[in-house]
């Protein structure tokens, strides 16, 4: 590898800063993962939002599971701070210079980053439906998407991309300071600048762009305007504003959009365009901080492409089966798997293991059907029509049971879940080999009810020492001190027996489902 | 049902004690071609059982050389893990039934998927 000059070297090493929104409660996974696929650095977590510095190619942090939203970082700074009383031309002023200041360079090398990292994110999707149509025989299902779609992806991207690079050409003759860094100049220069799109945008051909990774801003039409030009006003924007605290008494979102739509203007000529604009910049102002970004996805990672018709929110689904901690070589059943969400997430996290999806119900089956072949996966996920209360699996037999309980009291015309629950559990326990993960999702009232079967607090089971040391080598992270309950087993052994279950509990943890809450526990099988 | 599939489920009906394996009665059998995927089939083997994966094939007619017994070293060997391959992931029942060695009780299988449902009595 060649000594790269010092600016190149910094770039390389920090990478590009994002933020994800994530939901209530799964800030935690989301940081668990930027750490462990995208080699994070710099992470910090704040409620529904983890910020993190990454070199990873941008379709791989695309690829992140926990999160809601993915913005490409425009700044991050200390909350503003706006007397009760100010007056509103204050108020503007104060915003103008705290979001906005007078460094164009901030707002142009943004927007260059993003302009970039969509145009790899277009050959990226291009490449992998380029590899992808070549396969479709063999699984007799294809994504059967049309091809003039990618045909206009990549004029898209590749519009765009000339639109910021000439934007950054003409910022190029002016005399700028350290806020630009002279790599990226060196990657545009003037000659080159019009190649460039063309080798990111080239790879693949005929082949659709994925619909919710696709790249945001403007459809193919809407600027009409070549590498022609030269100033920097032909970028549109619009501002997405949300404002909580104390600081929502004082300023309402509207007059935030508003100083900051004409102050983007002045600085930089850009245009405030709210039906279809080039970017969308999101500004976040809160007591703690403010936060402004720019989407890089026109639709939330959260929404799944592969997967067709949603049943528990795919975050949370990926969440459980994170938590299951699935091998290679497992074999991994959900007794109750709906319309299979919970084994996909699964399925695409551990490619080596196989996933049995059991449901009562045909039509659940029939969208768990369709949902595992869309997905691609029918090779390692496979349905079975049987009640969680009689598996029709032998004992000591599955890896990892993973399961959204339903929530409502009712949960199928017969039976009733209050009732049925100890029955579930005893047969998901039955089917656990030893050192087998349970993993549930349940509602308060019904976690409640569990605690009764599967005791969560040290006022255990009684148990003896050898069992209870049999516990070894569960990871540490999330796990709710072992030797704290091995412990009290000790001292409690003088006590009355309690009903054994030889499932010992890890750990519990709330996570908003919109609306309501839910709550996930793991249990680990320590004996049989 | 892929016979992956059938070699991991066993009868439960009330009283029977040597439910597993199911017979396989098929009426329609289809074999897809599926993406081999060696790692795959490695780490599946050793959960199997291996016999009731052969009789299973047997049953279906599309046991083809599969061997009686487990052969040594089969991580390398691609010949073999493509047969094994072929029988676990690419032979698929559509229709048939399930039966019970033991109680003779059949189980429907209906559009690939196994309905193992007993009644109230039955379980």
């Amino acid at each position: 590898m060649s000594s790269a000059p010092e600016t190149e070297m910094k770039e390389a090493d920090s990478g590009v800063r994002y933020y994800c929104t994530a939901g209530n409660g799964m800030e935690r996974f989301l940081v668990e993962e930027v750490k462990r696929k995208l080699a994070a650095e710099d992470i910090h977590q704040i409620p529904g939002k983890v910020l993190f510095s990454s070199s990873a190619a941008i379709h791989r942090v695309c690829d992140l599971k926990a999160a809601e939203r993915l913005f490409l970082l425009l700044k991050q700074d200390s909350p503003v701070r706006m007397p009760t009383h100010t007056s509103p031309a204050k108020a503007a002023s104060l915003l103008q210079s705290r979001l906005l200041g007078d460094s164009r360079g901030r707002w142009i090398s943004a927007a260059v980053t993003w302009s970039r990292l969509q145009g790899e994110l277009a050959s990226s999707r291009n490449a992998v439906r380029a590899s992808a149509t070549q396969r479709v025989g063999e699984n007799g299902r294809g994504s059967g998407k049309q091809s003039d779609e990618g045909e206009e992806g990549r004029q898209e991207s590749r519009k765009r991309a000339q639109e910021f690079t000439a934007a950054e050409e003409s910022v190029d003759k002016r005399p700028r300071g350290g806020e630009q860094s002279g790599r990226r100049a060196e990657g545009l220069q003037a000659e080159d600048g019009v190649r460039e799109p063309e080798a990111v945008c080239g790879a693949g051909s005929g082949e659709e762009v994925e619909q919710n990774v696709e790249s945001c801003g403007k459809s193919a039409d809407g600027l009409g305007k070549d590498a022609g030009w030269e100033s920097v006003g032909n970028v549109s924007f619009r501002i997405s504003c949300k404002c909580s605290g104390s600081l929502s008494r004082c300023v309402s979102t509207q007059e935030v959009s508003k100083v900051m739509g004409v102050g983007l203007s002045r600085l930089l000529g850009w245009k405030a365009d709210v039906r279809n604009p080039n970017l969308e910049i999101n500004v976040y102002l809160s007591d703690d901080y403010c936060l402004l970004g720019i989407p890089l996805t026109r639709l939330p990672l959260a929404n799944r492409s592969y997967i067709k018709t949603t049943g528990l929110r795919s975050t949370i689904a990926w969440a459980m089966a994170s938590l299951a901690q699935i091998q290679p070589g497992f074999c991994v059943v959900d007794p109750m798997c709906g319309v299979g969400t919970i084994l996909i997430e699964a399925a695409k996290e551990q490619q080596a293991a196989c996933f049995l999806g059991v449901d009562i119900d045909d039509g659940q089956l029939q969208n768990a059907d369709e949902n595992i072949a869309f997905a691609k996966l029918q090779s390692r996920v496979h349905l079975l029509k049987a009640s969680s209360m009689v598996l029709p699996l032998p004992s000591a037999s599955v890896d990892a049971v993973v399961c959204d309980l339903p929530f409502g009291r009712k949960f199928s015309t017969r039976e009733n879940m209050a009732e049925s629950l100890p029955v579930i559990l005893s047969e998901m326990e039955r089917v656990l080999r030893v050192g087998g993960t349970l993993v549930v999702l349940l509602s308060p009232q019904l976690s409640c009810l569990l605690k009764k079967h599967l005791p969560q607090t040290h006022a255990g089971p009684k148990r003896n020492e050898a069992a209870a040391e049999s516990q070894t080598g569960i990871e540490s992270g999330l796990v709710s001190s072992p030797e704290q309950q091995i412990t009290q087993m000790q001292s409690s052994s003088s006590q009355e027996t309690v009903t054994v279950s030889s499932l010992a509990h890890q750990t519990t943890l709330r996570v908003s489902l919109g609306a309501i809450d839910g709550l996930i526990h793991r249990y680990v099988k320590i004996l049989d | 049902m892929k016979l992956l599939t059938h070699n991991m489920l066993t009868s439960h009906v009330k009283g029977v004690t040597k439910g597993y394996p199911l017979l396989i009665k098929a009426t329609e059998v289809k074999v897809n071609e599926v993406e081999f995927n060696p790692k795959f089939v490695c780490r599946m083997i050793p959960k199997l059982e291996w016999s009731a994966l052969v009789q299973a094939a047997d049953q279906l007619g599309h046991r083809e050389e599969l061997p009686g017994e487990l052969v040594a070293d089969y991580e390398k060997n691609e010949d073999f893990l493509k047969r094994v391959h072929r029988v676990l992931l690419e032979v698929e029942v559509i229709e048939g039934c399930l039966q019970c060695p033991e109680s003779g009780r059949e189980f429907p299988i209906s559009r690939g998927i196994p309905n193992m449902l007993l009644s109230e009595d039955e379980a």
